[in-house]
């Protein structure tokens, strides 16, 4: 809503700037947006009279005139020639700044010194009505204008706009007489409201052609009309056409200016038909399914039976409170017309204009919803200003009324208010918020006070309401601050929420940095690395590349790294920690399952550096950092190679893996499948997915501490070959089994494939370390047990013993 | 003998004070003084002397062997000295090579921020909930006291799936779902960080970005604790010395309800660039729980009362890090990463 001071200024005298009012009523909970100056470029422009005028000697088509503004007599040069001696024009000084930013300086024009300028109306950025000499050039003011007063106050142009952004709870103030009540609540004014009886509009006439219905009485509780004669299409005056305009609606002519300064007014919308093409009866009714309407805006509406219509005897010819119909459209030619001001319900409304994508001030008002105590109001106000623009003749008015209102009263309880606020107003304070608001109440017992509220105050409803008001009126900042009295609570993550939150830890000390991405994404990706076909689709995504929930988080760690490497950040360690969303059935009639995933992805190397040779993030590389989750978790991951086809086509078959947890599937891991990255624009990174609730669900938060044994460890090593094929997983396992309860840990701790170890054969190097909890272990035991393992090992794996 | 004696000494001495390693030092020793040393054979060749002499060539070549262990003491001590003088020198680094370390990962500055929000507010006693992202209109608008066709329904763009579900636009469903847990429970005490959808997208909005809902439900919880605790979180965020204004605001789900100011970061409340002149800036929404709200959530609102909060992450996290562009926080750049 844009308010325009200098109309606000009609209702209640101001001493504040616009920007203190502002201050006000954003304080008071009115948001004010911003405020503009209107008219900038008539600003510094006062009015002259011209006193002579002589053509410039060295050039035919200039024009030198001495002029009058009041405090002195300039020359000024012109191009113009519309101007005749003793016109009275607007004239532009130097330092003033025209609307198109074009700042008058003193000039030199063919020899002769020019000290302003004469300004057209659209020079100044204005539309005024001069003489009729005005057109195409300078702008010739009425004989009367008062030479050396600036134009800006002539015109009534000097003017401010608060840009309110109202909340959808004050509707009411996309009224100028509603923001003048709220102004003069806030500022502790009394506004003055105007009231317009004068008009005595005679009933509608028996015999009358047109009748009024409503059908639809749920959705329309009041419709009012009035009928207007003799009407006379013309320009409406400027003062009418300045407010229109400031309140960024353009004046068309007499009767639709009307129409729309009364809305502004008393925030009513209102419909102008030419009653010469209104056939018979009119209706408001529901739309039949199938029939059309040409809206004024010329475009051709498909109705449907939930849109509420006006419609005469051959069909509709409004849509209710969205637009009307060009059809019965006022024209240069309209000489009757009928008025209507009617409520429609917000809900209807509301449906209708979003249905057809159509909004207008009318509709963004009935939405929010009108108070339907105002049709007749307004009414009488229009042929107020009919009269008073000699617009024509307000001859007869009737209404249907279905259902209005009561008068409604809210009950506040004076502790009620101290109760929820943790203030401690007195009676006094609460009694004169309500006389600022000029509410009506009575006093009734136990600090109860009975608040009539007015029709227009639709937002109020129930006691919170009140309370609201009486707090914000008072001021916010006398609330007090305290802390809460009840009883004391601990925070403290859940076990899950602290698992999670270990682990995202974990991960950072690893090295990896958080990424966060879109919960939905694009389906081709989504259906290659998550759920193909189960990703469930939005209706209205923003575009189609974010058009699915993701079952997986891996095509956006993929579409990250991919556009960091274009960046040339060629070494990743990224993870994210985020839902997927798999449903239960498609489409989707229930919530689906929400599962928290931890995924991750890897690529290129460490930082070189000078001391140790530069780590590889490769599959060891992540491998090594699952193992930093499953430490946390207290538990331990097994790995396998991967059985699900679907991933032997995504991952390295040979450097992949599916990880387990106490036997249940966590996830997997692997590098990606050659070829695929360069899709992507990657270099072969390595990536993982394992489900939070899984490992959860295994993880081992109690710490129990073993004691270690007092006698000393005794440690073997032993190197083997053995063919390339069988896992080191499987004879470090065999290796610990084998050597019985004296044998507490067995490592791997090289890998050697090439000469002198034969083709087909790996050299692997293993550390044992023995200990016994109840005495010192012989070395001639050991070696006897650690040559059993030996042979054993050499027996079942084909391995040989290397010295 | 004595002059042999001497002669040893003197010998002895000498060398003592020449002689450079440590090798010949115990050299030294063992020529002098050991088994066969030439002193130890002197001592042995005494049973040659007469018993009057013995005494006194004993006292001799004591002493002398006392001297000489004492000198050679010194100068052993001496050797091992310049040894590890020697040895400090040549062990000498150069100390402004850089040191190794695996360098450590970076949260992502939203769930930095968040992540600091819940400890603020745990500190408080509150404990942290969860809701889903895929939501019904039930729980995102309707228990709201957002009841379809309500205009304030036009103040959020919403991704629908279907008429019925949707992508949540705020994290208050969370205070429905958790006063249905709860009930008939007091208090209520919880915050509720997550991701939460618009339709829209520009330098200002993210299709997705994250809130901190907070609920508190109890007997006799008033607006101005709410002051209160809200003071202290902007406190204990965004420095010691802020101070908070509530202003009027409307959210279906609070009554009343207030839009709460922190006195700016950057200028302490004179006007600047950040906070647009005014020295306040705004950072999050609240008000009491509207007691249809409680209502749907299972309490009855004439026994309890309760205040909510909702604040935008991305926006605070932009404050406190002087982040211009909200799309960076969507980036994922590692560059930008690596400075959190
Ligand atoms: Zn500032």
């Amino acid at each position: 809503m844009r308010v325009s001071m200098e109309w606000l200024r009609e209702y209640l005298a101001i001493d504040k700037s616009p920007e203190e009012l502002a201050e006000i009523l954003t304080r008071g909970g009115i948001e004010v947006g911003g405020v503009e100056e209107l008219n900038k470029g008539s600003k510094d422009v006062y009015i002259g009279e011209i006193k002579e005028i002589e053509v410039h000697p060295d050039a035919e088509k200039l024009q030198i005139c001495r002029v009058n503004i009041g405090t002195e007599e300039l020359t000024i040069v012109t191009g113009a020639n519309n101007i005749l001696a003793g016109d009275k024009v607007p004239v532009a000084v130097p330092g003033a700044v025209l609307s198109d930013g074009k700042e008058i300086k003193t000039a030199e024009l063919r020899g002769v010194m020019s000290y302003g300028m004469l300004c057209s109306d659209k020079e100044l950025g204005i539309e005024a009505v001069g003489q009729d000499r005005s057109k195409g050039g300078i702008l010739i003011l009425s004989a009367d204008a008062q030479v050396g007063t600036k134009l800006n106050d002539y015109l009534g142009l000097d003017n401010y706009v608060l840009e309110l952004e109202l909340y959808p709870n004050r509707p009411d103030c996309m009224s100028m007489i509603n923001v003048a009540r709220e102004v003069g609540t806030l500022m502790g004014i009394k506004p003055i409201v105007p009231e317009w009886t004068q008009a005595d509009i005679p009933p509608w006439p028996e015999d009358i052609r047109q009748k009024v219905e409503i059908e639809n009485y749920d959705l329309s509780w009041r419709y009012s009309a009035l009928l207007v004669e003799d009407v006379v299409i013309q320009n409406s005056p400027l003062w009418m056409q300045n407010r229109l305009r400031a309140a960024g609606i353009r004046p068309i002519n007499n009767i639709v200016d009307i129409t729309n300064y009364c809305m502004l007014e008393t925030g009513q919308p209102l419909h102008a038909f030419d009653r010469d093409k209104l056939q018979g009866t009119v209706k408001v009714r529901l739309a039949k399914n199938g029939e059309k309407l040409i809206s004024l805006d010329r475009i051709e509406r498909n109705l449907d039976n939930e849109m509420l219509v006006i419609a005469d005897d051959n069909g509709p010819v409004a849509i209710a409170g969205v637009m009307g119909g060009l059809e019965t459209e006022v024209t240069a030619k309209t000489t009757r017309i009928f008025f209507e001001s009617a409520h429609f319900s917000g809900a209807s409304i509301r449906r209708t204009s979003r249905r057809l994508g159509l909004r207008s001030e009318s509709s963004s008002r009935f939405e929010k919803g009108v108070d339907p105590h105002g049709t007749v109001t307004t009414l009488q106000r229009v042929a107020e200003l009919l009269l008073e623009l000699k617009a024509g003749v307000p001859m007869s008015f009737t209404e249907k009324i279905a259902y209005l209102p009561p008068q409604a009263k809210i009950e506040l309880s004076l502790d009620r208010v101290d109760d929820v606020l943790g203030t401690k107003y007195s009676e006094q304070e609460v009694v004169q918020v309500l006389e600022a608001l000029t509410f009506g109440y009575e006093f009734r017992q136990n600090r109860t006070i009975a608040v009539d509220i007015p029709s227009y105050r639709q937002d109020l409803k129930i006691e919170e309401d009140m309370i609201e008001e009486i707090a914000r009126i008072i001021g916010y900042d006398r609330i007090p601050t305290t802390l809460p009295q009840g009883s004391q609570t601990q925070g403290r993550r859940t076990l899950e929420q602290a698992l999670r939150f270990k682990l995202r830890k974990a991960l950072t000390k690893a090295g990896m940095d958080e990424i966060v991405s879109y919960s939905f994404t694009k389906k081709e990706s989504d259906d290659i690395w998550g759920q193909a076909g189960r990703n469930i689709p939005l209706l209205n995504p923003l575009r189609e590349e974010l058009g699915v929930m993701r079952t997986s988080l891996l095509p956006g760690l993929l579409e990250i790294a991919a556009r960091n490497t274009s960046r040339r950040n060629m070494d990743l360690l990224l993870f994210e920690i985020g839902n997927v969303f798999w449903p239960k059935e498609l489409p989707l009639k229930t919530l689906p399952e929400e599962k928290l995933k931890i995924a991750g992805l890897a690529q290129g190397g460490s930082s070189r550096h000078w001391l140790v040779p530069q780590a590889k993030f490769d599959f060891f590389y992540v491998k090594g950092i699952l193992s930093n989750l499953a430490q946390e978790s207290g538990v331990e991951f097994e790995y396998s190679r991967i059985k699900e086809s679907r991933y032997q086509e995504l991952l390295h078959p040979g450097r992949s893996a599916e990880i387990f947890v106490n036997g249940e599937y966590l996830g997997f891991m692997g590098e990606i499948y050659p070829q695929l990255d360069e899709e992507w624009g990657l270099d072969r990174p390595v990536l993982f997915e394992i489900d939070f609730a899984v490992l959860f669900k295994n993880n081992k938060s109690t710490i129990i501490v073993q004691s270690y044994p007092r006698f000393p460890a005794i440690q073997r090593d032993l190197a083997l070959v053995i063919p390339e094929e069988i896992p080191a997983q499987n004879i470090k396992n065999r290796v610990f089994e084998l050597g019985g309860e004296l044998l507490k840990e067995v490592e791997i701790f090289d890998v050697y494939q090439g000469q002198p170890v034969p083709q087909g054969h790996k050299s692997l190097a293993l550390t044992m370390r023995y200990q016994s909890a109840e005495r010192t272990l012989k070395d001639e035991e050991i070696n006897s047990l650690n040559s059993n393992i030996l042979m054993q090992i050499q027996q079942e794996f084909g391995a040989k013993w290397r010295k | 003998m004595k002059a042999k004696i001497q002669r040893i000494r003197e010998e002895a001495l000498k060398e003592l004070e020449t002689l450079k390693s440590m090798e010949e030092l115990q050299d030294l020793k063992i020529r002098i003084m050991g088994k066969k040393g030439s002193l130890t054979s002197l001592l042995k060749q005494m049973g040659s002397l007469s018993p009057e002499e013995r005494p006194q060539m004993g006292q001799t070549i004591n002493a002398v062997r006392g001297m000489i262990e004492e000198v050679w003491e010194e100068k052993a001590k001496k050797l091992d000295k310049d040894a590890l003088v020697k040895r400090l020198e040549e062990e000498r680094i150069d100390i402004s090579l850089p040191g190794f370390y695996l360098p450590i990962g970076h949260q992502h500055p939203l769930s930095k921020v968040i992540e600091e929000i819940e400890d603020i507010f745990l500190g408080m006693g509150f404990t942290i909930a969860e809701g889903p992202e895929i939501e019904t209109d039930y729980y995102n608008f309707e228990a709201l006291n957002l009841p379809k066709d309500h205009p304030a329904r036009d103040m959020q763009d919403t991704f629908f799936i279907t008429e019925d579900l949707l992508l949540r636009t705020q994290t208050s469903p969370v205070q429905i779902r958790t006063m249905e847990k709860m009930r008939p429970q007091l208090p209520v005490k919880i915050i509720a960080p997550g991701k939460v959808f618009r339709n829209d997208d520009d330098a200002t909005h993210s299709p997705m970005f994250h809130q901190v809902e907070g609920l508190m439900v109890d007997n006799g919880v008033r607006m101005s604790d709410l002051k209160g605790i809200l003071l202290h979180f902007s406190r204990q965020m965004f420095g010691e010395s802020r101070e908070i204004r509530l202003r009027p605001s409307f959210f279906p789900f609070t009554e009343p309800s207030a839009e709460v100011d922190v006195s700016c970061m950057l200028c302490g409340g004179a006007g600047c660039r950040l906070c647009k002149g005014t020295g306040w800036i705004e950072i999050l929404g609240s008000g009491m729980v509207h007691p249809r709200v409680l209502k749907m959530g299972g309490y009855d609102p004439k026994e309890v009362t309760g205040f909510a909060f909702g604040m935008g992450v991305e926006r605070i996290a932009m404050l406190k890090y002087g982040i211009e562009d909200m799309r960076l926080l969507f980036d994922n750049d590692v560059r930008f990463l690596a400075q959190f």
